[in-house]
């Protein structure tokens, strides 16, 4: 179970080693506040629609499981969405459309098939615990190049009242050489690649010596 | 007239799906590895959105508005998105073969595709009256479709290209796709 | 208000008995002449949520069997 739990970060890191949720984790790591409050909600999600898809595997008509699933995640979606509108406003209109694209974030519905349909409950949770949380590190690592490149500081204020700043600072050094184009979709691609490419060397790495 | 017209042209290239609201990356990476397939799944795209889009606008105005529960506009639109893929394929799969042959598999992939979702929900949240929704539901995959395809051409080279071994395949790709947005938000000035 | 979540009850069960029943008899439909592998001919991207993508056959194919 460790190594389901530890997978989910460097191996089968869902967004650099498996290219999966590539939509929303471009176009939230603009700034680390965002990455952060949009991990946290798709990992809520995938938790719960893990348990769930796991707590009715038994009852499910194979015929109409992926609908059944579907309509799981859509209604979880709705609820979290709910939530995040009533009680972190700011954030939910930084995360705009994308809290309601997780319904379609190919992550959510992968686990529930590849994994919850077939292992029991708390297997599954922490295996969505795990994809989650590897998901919110990639975000997390794309956000902060991204944050530090275009804007030389990084800020990460309180969800429930944006007024709040609860961590902050800027690297007096680096303000001379502040690019934009980085909070732009060309900086996402491009972060996104380098990290990509890395990942990919860390992957094969081992192999090699297991070939020598 | 005018109007629709910079819409539809603001949709296709400023405001792009791939490049500037990264909306079908997945499919964009996946489904790009040559033209084909690129041309394939770009016009499956397109009739799915145009179709989705007027039964999500039907069904929002007319039922979800009147019985005032807007707050299931989300299930109801993937739930829909989901059923009209499934006729579809289901009728495709009767009537016409050769369609079947080259759209067949391109459709399941559609039904979790972002871009049906965002346009749908994009045309409620922006109030748009039917015409709007047709030009924008059109729109839209069109420019996915472009995108789709130059990038598919410029991924055939790509293959055969020389690179560092830890970039090859999808990394170098997205390098290229950087460089695609910086050419398409040169676009930004002409509406 | 609880008339709006009655009727959004009605109208959720209705939807998704609309998409089982269009999954349903999709799946039942034979596949026209020349098409029955289309799946061989897909590439095979990465994104588990394509009904094309290995994960979806496991079940399913031990069913027919």
């Amino acid at each position: 179970m460790w190594n389901n739990f530890k997978n989910g970060f460097i191996k089968e890191n869902p967004v650099f080693g498996l290219y999966l949720g590539l939509c929303s984790s471009l176009a939230i790591s603009t700034s680390v506040n965002n990455a952060i409050g949009m991990g946290a909600c798709v990992t809520i999600v995938l938790i719960l629609s893990n348990c769930i898809v796991s707590l009715i595997r038994k009852i499910t008509p194979s015929e109409i499981r992926i609908p059944v699933y579907i309509v799981v995640i859509a209604s979880l979606v709705t609820v979290v969405e709910m939530v995040v509108h009533a009680f972190m406003s700011e954030l939910y209109t930084s995360l705009g459309v994308f809290l309601s694209l997780i319904v379609v974030n190919c992550i959510i519905l992968g686990r529930a098939e590849a994994f919850a349909s077939k292992n029991g409950v708390v297997a599954s949770a922490v295996d969505g615990l795990g994809m989650g949380l590897g998901y919110t590190f990639a975000l997390l690592l794309i956000s902060v190049v991204r944050e530090l490149v275009s804007t030389a500081g990084i800020t990460i204020v309180n969800p429930f009242n944006s007024t709040q700043v609860l961590f902050s600072f800027t690297i007096g050094a680096l303000e001379p050489f502040k690019i934009s184009l980085f909070s732009s979709s060309v900086g996402a691609f491009l972060t996104f690649a380098c990290f990509a490419a890395f990942f990919a060397w860390l992957k094969n790495k081992p192999n090699k010596k297991e070939a020598k | 007239m005018a109007e629709l017209f910079t819409m539809a042209l603001a949709a296709i290239l400023i405001n792009n799906v791939v490049l500037s609201k990264f909306l079908g990356v997945c499919p964009f990476l996946g489904v790009s590895k040559n033209s084909k397939s690129a041309v394939g799944m770009g016009l499956a795209v397109i009739f799915v959105i145009f179709g989705a889009s007027l039964i999500t606008y039907a069904l929002y105005y007319g039922i979800l508005v009147p019985l005032n529960i807007e707050f299931m506009q989300l299930i109801t639109f993937i739930l829909v998105i989901a059923t009209f893929v499934q006729f579809v394929e289901m009728f495709i799969k009767k009537y016409s073969a050769s369609l079947y042959k080259s759209l067949g598999i391109y459709l399941p992939l559609i039904t979790t595709n972002c871009v049906v979702l965002f346009v749908a929900k994009d045309n409620i949240t922006q109030g748009y009256n039917l015409v709007e929704t047709m030009v924008n539901s059109i729109a839209y995959p069109l420019g996915f479709m472009l995108v789709l395809y130059l990038f598919s051409c410029l991924r055939e080279r790509l293959d055969s290209a020389d690179t560092l071994p830890s970039w090859k395949g999808n990394p170098i790709a997205l390098v290229t796709a950087a460089l695609m947005a910086l050419a398409f938000s040169g676009f930004v000035g002409i509406v | 208000m609880s008339n709006n979540i009655i009727y959004a009850v009605i109208f959720f069960v209705i939807m998704s008995g609309f998409y089982c029943i269009g999954y349903y008899f999709n799946h039942k439909t034979p596949k026209p002449k020349g098409c029955e592998n289309l799946k061989e001919s897909c590439d095979g991207c990465k994104i588990t949520s394509c009904m094309n993508h290995p994960v979806h056959d496991m079940e399913g194919e031990n069913k027919d069997a």
